[in-house]
């Protein structure tokens, strides 16, 4: 993949759109299984030591999960999730929580800055760092929380999918480190088929209702997650329904074309009304005067 | 030889206040314009760099919304509905048409008018609010998601209003003439008062001025 194939990029429309060349490549995707993370933390070790990341260091917060959530400094955590089952008994569900690479990502179309924000042609969503001006749309827009923007640069980083490792035919760093088998990496098609085999095995187990996270809101995700429950999201810190906020589509949809036709149809009105009804002017009682005293200086003072 | 009588419109300090809120408004609008269409960022250049227009815009708007309200404060005793209001606005064509003799006299400010001082009343009310909530990164990490989410909608709405609304204002101050004169150094002439706004002149604040 060279990194000319983009397939959807930010600041685009149908009157303006991206090139469609190129879009043969297979997507990729991670898959998470939560049912076999034992939250070493591994992954999110790998991830800042890949990226050259460095977190400050925070406080405890009465959890193992550190730092308490997805930052600038840190792209992926293992969430510690708390949580009772039916048998009344505790457990961690663990979330390895990144930048899903939605197929339909909301921060690309939050993002009102032409090419800062890019889907790449297998998949990944990516962020071109010299185009953000660091609004932050994509960070209020994104319904996983995984795009932080830095207040040091005021530009937005989140989880690359490691692409310079994928670009050179390897996994992420998260996935090459994981210690369980947790996180694997492939094309999408092999996710899926893999995770859907796993579910069916967890069902065997006892599992009833195990299942693929790869969220139909966002048109499925680059990372697809296989639970314990699929009817619980929110149990592993998922949104049920993640997808594009309905502002959000209200302003790019909605407010950009109709106020475009306001703004243009106000100055419309206006050119319109002073060719055709023409100026407006006072004649003065005694224009002479009137010009005289306009031009000098007023006697009264204007002073309040 | 007779000399007019030219009336104080607005004082030193509304004209100084108008004439800011007026270039840190272009600045403010312009700048917003680049986020609002991707095909503009350009126009953020104006202030050096998409991402320094990013970073001064809000300033610049609360230079511009709040001198702006203050104005519309020192505005409001001549912004409240009077009797004969409706009349005017039932009047609307025959004010744009230059009808003269069909229009309903009306004070210092006419209804249309006051609709446009409530419309700026309301977006710069709402702009700032809103401004300050997506305002990264100093305030939006003290807003839930959602709710910024819907400022940033009500933001582009209240500058898209607002915006039109300008556009209506420099459009009747231009056609108006001796409006933009009034703002500038303060005076219009007693006739120009007689045509626009007759019971400007029985006004007893500008008997004496």
């Amino acid at each position: 993949m060279s990194d000319k194939d983009i397939a959807a990029s930010s600041g685009l429309s149908d009157l303006n759109p991206q090139s469609r060349i190129r879009r043969t490549i297979p997507k990729i995707a991670k898959l998470f299984d939560a049912t076999k993370c034992n939250g070493c933390k591994a992954c999110q070790v790998a991830c800042s030591e890949w990226n050259d990341l460095r977190a400050e260091v925070g406080t405890f917060q009465g959890s193992y999960q550190n730092p308490m959530a997805v930052s600038a400094d840190s792209w992926t955590i293992i969430k510690f999730n708390e949580f009772v089952d039916d048998n009344k008994k505790l457990r961690w569900q663990f979330t390895h929580s990144a930048c899903m690479h939605c197929e339909d990502p909301a921060c690309l179309t939050a993002c009102s800055t032409k090419g800062a924000i890019v889907q790449k042609s297998n998949g990944t969503v990516e962020l071109n760092h010299d185009k953000c001006v660091g609004c932050g749309y994509c960070v209020s827009a994104c319904p996983f929380g995984t795009i932080s923007l830095n207040p040091k640069d005021s530009k937005v980083y989140k989880c690359t999918m490691c692409a310079d490792r994928v670009q050179a035919g390897q996994e992420p760093a998260c996935v090459k480190t994981c210690t369980t088998g947790a996180l694997k990496f492939g094309t999408r098609e092999d996710m899926l088929f893999i995770a859907e085999k796993r579910v069916a095995q967890l069902k065997e187990r006892g599992y009833a209702n195990a299942g693929l996270y790869n969220p139909k809101g966002v048109s499925g995700t680059g990372m697809v997650m296989v639970l314990h429950d699929i009817n619980k999201p929110e149990s592993y810190g998922l949104p049920a329904d993640p997808k594009t906020s309905l502002p959000t589509t209200l302003w790019q949809d909605v407010v950009k074309p109709l106020g475009t036709a306001g703004i243009l149809g106000a100055v419309a009105v206006a050119c319109v009304h002073r060719i055709t009804v023409g100026r407006n002017i006072v004649e003065e009682d005694d224009p002479i005067a009137y010009a005289q005293q306009h031009h000098s200086h007023p006697e009264k003072t204007d002073k309040e | 030889m007779h000399k007019p009588e030219l009336i104080l419109r607005h004082k030193m300090f509304d004209r100084v206040c108008h004439w800011f809120v007026v270039a840190t408004g272009i600045f403010t609008f312009l700048t917003g314009f680049s986020f609002f269409y991707p095909s503009f960022q350009w126009l953020g250049l104006i202030a050096g760099t998409p991402e320094l227009a990013r970073a001064l815009h809000p300033i610049a708007g609360l230079l511009m919304c709040l001198p702006l309200m203050v104005m519309l404060a020192r505005y409001y005793h001549h912004n409240k509905w009077e009797k004969g209001d409706l009349t005017w606005m039932l009047a609307i064509k025959d004010v744009m048409l230059e009808n003269e003799d069909k229009i309903p006299p009306i004070g210092h400010y006419n209804p249309g008018q006051k609709v446009l001082f409530r419309t700026f009343v309301i977006t710069s009310i709402v702009l700032t609010i809103t401004g300050i909530m997506m305002w990264q990164p100093y305030f939006t990490p003290f807003f839930s998601t959602v709710s910024v989410q819907w400022a940033i909608l009500l933001h582009a709405v209240c500058a898209v209003i607002m915006l039109i609304f300008v556009i209506v204002h420099f459009w009747m101050a231009t056609w108006v003439e001796g409006s933009v004169a009034g703002m500038l150094y303060g005076y219009v002439s007693k006739a120009w008062c007689k045509k626009h706004h007759p019971n400007m002149l029985n006004d007893e604040s500008h008997s004496e001025k």
